[in-house]
């Protein structure tokens, strides 16, 4: 489904260019579960900000279903994240003003969706994630996994193709995060490509492949054995 | 005291710290303050301050009025003895009447005279300068050659000469002897330059000057003056002049039917015209400094939210709510004082330009400028001004803080402080598009007014005033004229030259009382007296019959030539040419009507055309006339020496005055219209800067406030277009809202200045959808940029930061 090929991002500092991914190649195939891991700085959530295409300033090649990525202005990015991706978020950015419904509905209010359609995509959203109760609640009045809950309900409501979730469980306990993964597990089951980035093992094992990113650069991928060693490639 | 001083020394220190805050807000309310100030230095010079006269408030203006209509008129001098005999409520009158006549010497000049009787200088209380004013004495037969001068003419004509007094000066070609000069300032009736004692205690007629005039009630040309006995109010004052104007139109039920008699405060008679435009001005720059305070008060609030962790750690420290406050208003007060100097600054600098635009009277009245008075003042308002702004921010900045203390930095993005902002933002917009409106429909007005045809082509006309002395006979005046007329049309550059007792738009007026025939009703109309070639150098058309010719002459039928409206008025359906007016003026003269002609706008270009009735100069008199010369040229001026010469070629004793070309003249008759329009527009002007700078600042800070929030819908599928049109959306309705609220708020106020339109109704649907369209497009201009910010907002920052 997508392909970074010699993807790299840096940042220009007062000390020169800072490079925070460095030669990704990365191919992740439709209905795919990958956790990406690796110390703080590695560059995680900077991969996942290119693949949400949010990020502009990278060189190299992404192809997302044979489409080139890297020849496309703005505002196409624009158009293929918001028809494509989701994305959740560890601190969950709800929107403090807005509603439980509110907030689900905010990816569709993007779209050109008719009024009618969007309010069944709602409930049915509502219903799906059992958070018809909390509809008219703000997230202020939610707990953390409520709100988190709420987080994945929007990030799906489209039935984007690409979930990406950056440290999703950061903030939850254990029982929280837990089924938080289970219903990773079913979107997942039912044809939703994953990206995931966490720092907890029994989160990764809900995961098909996993890869490891180090200063920047993609160390292993249980995908890819033969991927050179880190400090070989550092020479 | 001590806090004070604390106070004030970490209020300089914050004003300090952020300059780019300091310098906008100050500036801001600089525009405020010197819109105020400027516009009330006027008020309170010319509408609130007393005149130069001891107890001034007790001299009072009388005048013949016309009861149906309430228009003042000049009083007749037997009706101003009858009044001085019957009256118990005033201690003192004294009639005056202005003329212009001709000063000789080397440079003759024609200068404005007033006849005042004896009485006219004790009632106003003010000593003369230098030797007396006049006396009883003076009023008697062969004593009565003295005359009292004004300052400005002691000045510019005789070079402020103490050895003046006594010295003899050729007046309309007599010897009078001066008296007195009068200290600067004097100018009760807004006329003299020199006053004259009236022979026979009553100011004499100017076009009869050697009659007795005690005896004439059909003539009215006197100003009547008078000072309200101790105690005396002037409620009753107008009760018993009430019952004598009752008892007088019994008595003399010809001349004084539906003759009232108005008494009003002497401030009030020379301001009434001014009034009302200061007032507007006044109302207009107090919309101005509130939308200041409220760009001002939205600045603090928005600074606030930065300074709250300072205000928190001092809540903690244990400082009091009332401390607090006390310490933010110390700001916010000497912040207004820092804008309050630099407005009055800028007053100072700005009222003198102003009065340049003024109406005459706002400088006659006295209207000087920033004097000490003003600077209290304004330094005052100053003061309020900061208390006015800064009390909500400062509420605002001590409540949060002690109720929330130290917790985190708010989370909403349309939070209590934002909702304030916003409703000033609301107010800001709706003042202005008040202000605008106001502004846009005196424009019209005043383009309408542009549009009215005088009556005449004012272009190409050289006009100025001339006139022979009020002694010469009327066939020494008439051959004057005419054989000036003559030596004009032989200048080159000169098409055509003609002589009208009452030229258009120039101040002054005079009317006579006839009837017609087979009709008992009275009739009124303006009288001039011109000669034959006036009509067709004024370019005003014949409609019917014949203009005046040189064969009208005395001995010949009297004639006249009457104007559109009075033909249409005193002879419907009828063909007025050949028949007659009948009891004209107090001569009770038969004139036989000989053409007609067009419509002139004499007294204003707005107001109707009156009745009007011309007689020939070799028929009728009028010892002071106004020529009017069609050049050739586009200066008309350029002809001046030429035109002056040419006088004196006919008689070298004669000045001319008042030079003029007729575009100014026109021009001039515009110029408080043009003076309020002006001020109204720039004050609208700096209402909508200010209130789209407020737009702009509420929109752009609520904009860095929402970075977070932009950023999550950007992440979520918002296209840079999604929110620029978000942000927009937002402050148009803001925008929007304040724009209903003041279309509405306008249809009640714009009544107000209903009287100061012209041809355009005070909810004129187009200036009312004209300036709506034009401040929401201000507005959208004012959101576009912090609109455009927006959508510069990188998501990844925006949720990097957590
Ligand atoms: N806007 C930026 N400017 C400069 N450096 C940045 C910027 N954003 C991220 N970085 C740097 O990129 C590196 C990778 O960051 P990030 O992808 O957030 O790491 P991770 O998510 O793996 O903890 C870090 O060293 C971070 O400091
Ligand atoms: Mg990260």
């Amino acid at each position: 489904m997508i392909q970074l090929k010699n993807l790299e991002r840096s940042y220009k500092t007062a000390a020169g260019q800072f490079f925070v991914l460095r030669r990704i190649n990365l191919d992740i195939r439709q209905g795919e579960f990958i956790t990406v891991m690796g110390p703080s700085g590695a560059g995680k959530s900077s991969l996942l900000n290119v693949l949400a295409l949010l990020d502009d300033g990278w060189q190299g090649e992404y192809w997302f279903r044979d489409q080139a990525v890297h020849d496309m202005r703005r505002k196409q990015r624009g158009e293929l994240a918001k028809r494509n991706v989701g994305m959740v978020f560890q601190s969950y950015h709800l929107l403090d003003d807005l509603t439980v419904r509110e907030n689900i509905d905010l990816p569709l209010s993007y779209k050109d969706i008719p009024h009618k359609q969007r309010q069944g995509m709602v409930a049915d959203t509502l219903d799906r994630f059992q958070i018809v109760a909390k509809k008219d609640l703000f997230p202020s009045q939610l707990s953390g996994g409520q709100q988190q809950l709420v987080g994945v309900a929007r990030a799906v409501i489209h039935k984007p193709a690409l979930l990406l979730a950056d440290e999703p469980t950061g903030n939850l306990h254990s029982s929280q995060a837990k089924e938080i993964m289970e219903l990773f597990r079913d979107l997942n089951q039912q044809g939703t490509t994953i990206v995931q980035v966490t720092h907890s093992d029994s989160n990764a094992a809900y995961g098909s492949r996993t890869i490891q990113l180090r200063d920047g650069w993609m160390v292993s991928d249980t995908a890819n054995p033969e991927l050179q060693p880190y400090e070989a490639i550092k020479q | 005291m001590n806090t004070i001083l604390t106070n004030l020394r970490y209020a300089f220190r914050v004003l300090r710290k952020s300059p780019g805050f300091t310098l906008v807000a100050a500036v801001t309310l600089a525009l405020g303050i010197a819109s105020t100030t400027a516009i009330f230095s006027m008020v309170d010079q010319v509408l609130l301050h007393s005149l130069p006269y001891p107890h001034s408030d007790r001299i009072v203006y009388v005048s013949q009025t016309d009861r149906p209509t309430g228009e003042g008129d000049a009083t007749s001098p037997a009706n101003y003895l009858d009044w001085l005999a019957q009256n118990r409520v005033f201690s003192q009158m004294a009639a005056s009447r202005g003329w212009q006549g001709n000063l000789g010497g080397e440079r003759p000049e024609r200068i404005r005279i007033t006849m005042a009787s004896a009485s006219f200088f004790p009632l106003f209380g003010v000593r003369t300068l230098l030797g007396r004013s006049l006396l009883p004495e003076d009023e008697s037969p062969g004593h009565d050659h003295v005359a009292v001068i004004s300052y400005a003419l002691w000045k510019r004509r005789f070079n402020a000469d103490r050895a003046l007094l006594n010295q003899d000066i050729t007046l309309n070609n007599e010897k009078y002897t001066i008296i007195g000069v009068m200290p600067p300032n004097f100018a009760p009736d807004n006329h003299g330059e020199l006053w004259v004692p009236s022979p026979w205690s009553v100011p004499a007629h100017p076009l009869v000057p050697s009659q007795d005039p005690r005896q004439f009630r059909s003539r009215n040309y006197l100003d009547v003056w008078a000072r309200l006995k101790p105690g005396v109010t002037l409620q009753q004052a107008r009760s018993e002049m009430d019952a004598i104007a009752r008892r007088l139109e019994k008595q003399y039920p010809d001349d004084n039917r539906d003759v009232a008699i108005g008494v009003t405060g002497m401030q009030d008679s020379l301001v009434s015209d001014v009034r009302p435009v200061l007032y507007v001005l006044l109302g207009a720059v107090v919309f101005v400094l509130l939308i200041g305070c409220a760009n001002v008060a939205n600045l603090l609030l928005a600074r606030g939210k930065g300074r709250s962790r300072e205000v928190s750690i001092r809540a903690a420290l244990g400082a009091s709510r009332a401390g607090l406050i006390w310490q933010l208003l110390t700001e916010s007060v000497l912040l207004a004082l820092l804008g309050g100097l630099l407005g009055i600054l800028l007053a100072a600098w700005g009222v003198p330009v102003l009065l340049t635009l003024a109406p005459a009277e706002i400088r006659e009245l006295g209207a000087v400028g920033v004097n000490t008075e003003i600077l209290v003042l304004g330094l005052l308002l100053s003061l309020a001004t900061g208390i006015l702004f800064g009390l909500a921010p400062a509420f605002h900045l001590a409540n949060e803080n002690l109720q929330e203390s130290l917790k985190e930095g708010e989370r909403g993005s349309t939070g209590h402080g934002g909702r304030t902002r916003s409703i000033l933002v609301v107010a800001e917009v709706g003042l202005s598009l008040i202000l605008l409106i106001g502004a846009g429909l005196t424009i019209k007005s005043f383009v309408r007014v542009l549009r009215v045809d005088p009556g005449f082509d004012p272009t190409h006309l050289l006009v100025f005033s001339v006139g022979l002395p009020s002694s010469a006979t009327p066939a020494q005046q008439d051959n004057f004229y005419r054989q000036v007329t003559e030596s004009f049309q032989e200048l080159p550059g000169v098409q055509l030259a003609g002589a009208v007792s009452r030229l258009p738009l120039s101040g002054g007026n005079s009317s006579r009382s006839f009837k017609v025939p087979g009709n008992d009703r009275g009739y009124s109309a303006d009288i001039r007296v011109s000669t034959p070639e006036y009509f067709r150098t004024m370019g005003i058309p014949i409609i019917r019959g014949r203009f005046l010719t040189a064969h009208d002459i005395e001995g010949s039928t009297p004639v006249v030539v009457v104007n559109e409206a009075l033909a249409e008025g005193a002879f419907p359906g009828q063909d007025p040419i050949g028949k007659f007016l009948l009891d004209f003026g107090p001569g009770s003269e038969k004139l036989q009507i000989v053409g007609v002609i067009g419509n002139v706008r004499h007294v204003g270009l707005e107001i109707a055309p009156h009745y009007e009735a011309y007689l020939p100069f070799g028929q009728a008199h009028w010892p002071s006339v106004f020529m009017a010369v069609r050049t050739r040229t586009t200066d008309p001026l350029a002809l001046v020496p030429a035109v002056q010469n040419a006088v004196w070629s006919v008689d070298k004793s004669v000045p001319l005055s008042d030079v003029r070309t007729m575009h100014d003249v026109v021009a001039r008759s515009l110029r408080q219209r043009k003076f309020t329009m002006t001020l109204l527009g720039i004050f609208a002007g700096l209402a909508v800067a200010l209130a789209a700078v407020g737009l702009y600042g509420v929109m752009s800070y609520s904009v860095v406030q929402r970075t977070h929030e932009i950023g999550i819908r950007m992440a979520l599928g918002a296209q840079q277009h999604d929110v620029l049109k978000m942000v927009v959306q937002r402050g148009m309705s803001l925008a929007g809202v304040g724009v209903i609220l003041g279309v509405a708020a306008s249809f009640g106020l714009t009544r107000l200045i209903s009287h100061l339109l012209f041809g355009v109704s005070p909810s004129d649907p187009v200036t009312f959808l004209a300036v709506a369209v034009l401040l929401m497009s201000v507005a959208l201009f004012a959101n576009y940029i912090p609109a455009r910010r927006a959508t510069q907002v990188d998501p990844m920052v925006a949720l990097r930061c957590e």
